[in-house]
């Protein structure tokens, strides 16, 4: 076997001491992992995935929870896509945690290349490291990266899935956790949201859902007081208490939301500016202000 | 036998004097043209000589020859056919030359001898209100209120023998109708209530538009109401907008009437149909669209060099093409109103269907505008699709009429305050307009950290933020204008790689 370049360059082989003892004990392990970073962040963390496809919501649980995560000292373990993937690295790096990013291709390859430069990053080893079990130089195949949901599944804790729609490669992840005897966690969304489909499929079948950090604690065997979410109460006026309580309960159109409000729309747009202005809703990419 | 009598020749917007001398001399017979003219011009010989025969006169035996002076002028169109067979009927005594005396003639001839009018008449008018009486096709549609302007109708070219008709003045203005014909109306549009108020803000303070939604969400709907909330042309800008479409050789009336055009080229347009070009050079659909409202759909589909000519006008109001025999230039002072769908299929960021992009597409997409382009667009509204249960119990909206007033009132406070139009504002004389409070300064900081403005979208948020407040009446931005304002940002800043998405 070859040996890479990269300083931060490892090769882990199943059986040796070093290799990640929770992840040898999975069905079907890996026989080698190949790194390049840290090899000290593969301890158990918390796996947190979701759609490529990602809505404002999804992006922002995934922002929430490994943010607050990497905040507790847990690694946060995702697989560097698009979309939900990388908001969670991001935010672990962001909160000075630690990040582990499994691909599907070599890991010295950088696939996404919108992952390029935080890809980058986590292989310098100061923030974690990059893993696969492909070696050293192999191009993106489709197969490999179903294949690679085993191993963020088998480094992981528990997982979190933050966002999937129907169908979804997420849900090959959670079902390797299961095989792995791992706990899953779903984040729930709106019944009529495509995007949340898959999530809220997962609960029906059992899944644990998290509405708040807390939820996550427990079973991350953390204890810290947990991060408070926007409350309408916060804010003074009676129409905006009306449109923030409205938006947080379900993601809407300004016009829409005059309308069911009976207030003019000059006045719903201040209101809204003004309660996006302090980050307590924000405007989604088709127009309608939500959570976030 | 010799006879000079005047017209004129276009170019750009502008019509220039060219003198029609005529000589019939002894020799073979031939009838030729010089001058430097185009194809249309030679072709005048073969309807001035049926018109002549068919009108009752006589062609001359004789040796023809017609200079265009002056010469190195290049002369196009078809306004000479009646000048020259005028010119050459005066040669040969079969006209009175006193009634042609001092007047410049412009007209096409038909082979029975009937005088049609020709792309441009208004600018031969307006050259013909300083030079002297103009005698053209009595069908031409020419502006009644031209100051000063002598324009004698000619019907028929066999009427130039009547030495009464040509003199006849025009016939007394009917009562023109100063209303402005049925524009479609605001108070169509249903669920769209934040986009009709950002079109208003835009209107008030001359701002340019983006548009963002998937397709069948009402943008171009929009779009076309926005005209009606304009104030109606003054006089000067009627003038100015007719012109440029009389030479374009489109009817001119509805601008005369005080109608904003409205322009929507589709996105195959080239950069000459877009800006202008061609020889003799045409006005495009910029200068078409002068004193109204240039709306591309699906603005991102655009070519990019097409898109790009645009930012001359955008900035300067009006286009100078540059031609081996010299500039041109054409007004181009108009409203942009870009739509564009959030990715290729239309549906990104739709609640109810998927969008099939991969997200680097999706990405790439809104940065085919182009950072340059983008700066001058100073408003980005989000058009969603409206729920169909919401379109059928919708009450009527707003009406145009009193979207206009607010916004003429809005204007008038701008103009009172000494400002330009908001749109044009930036730096210095944007703060000063602005008159910030400590407390809305820091307002202003706090919006530009949390949504990540650059210095472009500060500036851009208020502008944005003054017009609002000019449509208020109030002489300082205050939270309430700016809060507003963040509703019509962009989602990133123009020049990142994702400019809308």
């Amino acid at each position: 076997m070859r040996v890479h370049s990269h300083e931060r360059a490892f090769m882990l082989t199943l059986g040796s001491p070093e290799y990640p003892p929770h992840l040898a004990e999975t069905p079907d392990a890996p026989r080698v992992l190949y790194g390049i970073g840290d090899p000290e962040v593969l301890v158990p963390g918390l796996a947190v995935v979701g759609s490529r496809r990602a809505t404002p919501y999804g992006k922002a649980a995934a922002r929430l929870f490994a943010g607050w995560a990497a905040a507790q000292g847990v690694v946060v373990v995702s697989g560097g896509a698009v979309g939900c993937d990388q908001a969670a690295h991001h935010a672990a790096i962001a909160a000075q945690g630690r990040t582990v990013v499994v691909l599907g291709s070599g890991a010295d390859v950088d696939y996404p290349g919108s992952a390029a430069a935080l890809l980058a990053e986590v292989r310098r080893g100061e923030v974690g490291c990059v893993i696969s079990e492909q070696p050293w130089g192999t191009p993106p195949l489709r197969w490999a990266f179903a294949r690679r949901n085993r191993v963020i599944a088998g480094l992981a804790h528990s997982l979190l899935v933050v966002e999937a729609s129907l169908p979804s490669g997420t849900f090959s992840t959670a079902d390797y956790a299961i095989a792995a005897n791992r706990d899953v966690y779903v984040v729930p969304g709106s019944i009529f949201s495509p995007g949340s489909r898959g999530c809220n499929r997962l609960l029906r079948q059992g899944a644990a859902p998290v509405t708040e950090v807390s939820d996550l604690a427990d079973g991350l065997g953390i204890i810290e007081e947990p991060l408070i979410l926007a409350e309408p109460s916060a804010h003074a006026d009676r129409d905006t208490e009306r449109i923030l309580a409205a938006l947080l309960a379900d993601p809407m159109r300004p016009d829409d939301l005059a309308r069911e409000l009976g207030i003019s729309i000059v006045q719903v747009a201040r209101r809204i500016g003004a309660l996006e202005s302090v980050g307590a809703v924000a405007r989604y990419p088709d127009g309608r202000y939500g959570p976030c | 036998m010799r006879f000079t009598c005047r017209t004129s020749t276009l170019r750009g917007i502008e019509a220039l004097p060219v003198d029609v001398e005529v000589d019939v001399g002894s020799g073979l017979p031939s009838f030729s043209i010089v001058g430097l003219a185009d194809v249309a011009v030679l072709e005048a010989r073969e309807r001035v000589r049926a018109a002549v025969r068919a009108s009752g006169f006589t062609f001359p035996n004789a040796r023809v020859v017609v200079n265009l002076a002056p010469g190195p002028l290049r002369k196009h169109g078809t306004g000479f056919d009646l000048p020259i067979a005028a010119a050459i009927l005066a040669a040969t005594a079969q006209v009175p030359t006193r009634p042609l005396e001092g007047c410049a003639l412009v007209g096409e001839l038909s082979l029975d001898g009937t005088v049609r009018p020709v792309p441009g008449m208004l600018a031969h008018a307006l050259l013909a209100r300083d030079a002297g009486p103009l005698i053209g096709s009595a069908q031409a549609a020419i502006p009644l209120e031209l100051a000063g302007l002598d324009y004698r109708p000619l019907e028929r070219l066999a009427h130039l023998s009547r030495s009464d008709v040509v003199p006849t003045p025009l016939l007394e203005p009917e009562a023109a109708p100063p209303l402005q014909p049925a524009l479609p109306d605001m108070s169509e549009v249903f669920g769209h209530d934040l986009a009709k108020r950002a079109l208003e803000v835009a209107a008030a303070g001359g701002h340019n538009v983006l548009m963002v939604g998937p397709p069948g969400g009402g943008k171009t709907m929009l779009a076309r109401r926005l005209p009606g909330i304009l104030p109606p042309l003054d006089d000067d800008e009627r003038l100015a907008t007719a012109l440029v479409r009389s030479v374009a050789g489109i009817d001119e009336s509805t601008a005369l009437r005080g109608v904003r055009p409205f322009r929507a080229p589709h996105h195959s347009a080239s950069v000459a149909g877009l800006v202008g070009g061609g020889s003799p050079p045409r006005p495009g659909e910029v200068s078409l669209a002068h004193n109204g409202v240039l709306f591309l759909d699906e603005m991102p589909e655009f070519g990019p060099a097409s898109l790009q000519t645009l930012r001359q006008p955008l900035e300067d109001g009006r286009v100078v093409l540059v031609r081996a025999d010299g500039r041109v230039m054409f007004p181009a002072r108009f409203s942009l109103v870009g739509a564009a769908n959030p990715c290729p299929c239309g549906f990104a960021g739709d609640p109810e269907r998927a969008c099939v992009c991969p997200p680097s597409v999706v990405a790439r997409y809104g940065s085919r505008i182009g950072g340059p382009l983008m700066d001058r667009i100073d408003l980005c509204l989000k058009v969603g699709r409206v729920d169909p249960a919401r379109v059928l119990d919708a009450r009527p909206g707003e009406t145009s009429a009193a979207m206009r007033e607010r916004v003429a009132l809005a204007r008038a406070f701008a103009a009172d305050a000494g400002r330009a139009a908001t749109a044009t504002l930036s730096g210095a004389d944007l703060l000063a307009a602005c008159r910030l409070d400590p407390q809305t300064r820091a307002a202003v900081e706090s919006v530009a950290r949390v949504h990540r403005l650059s210095g472009r979208g500060i500036t851009r948020l208020l502008r944005v933020a003054r017009s609002i407040a000019d449509l208020d009446g109030k002489d300082a931005v205050t939270r309430d204008e700016l809060a507003e304002a963040v509703a019509y940002r962009f989602d990133t800043e123009a020049g990142d790689a994702r400019a809308f998405a």
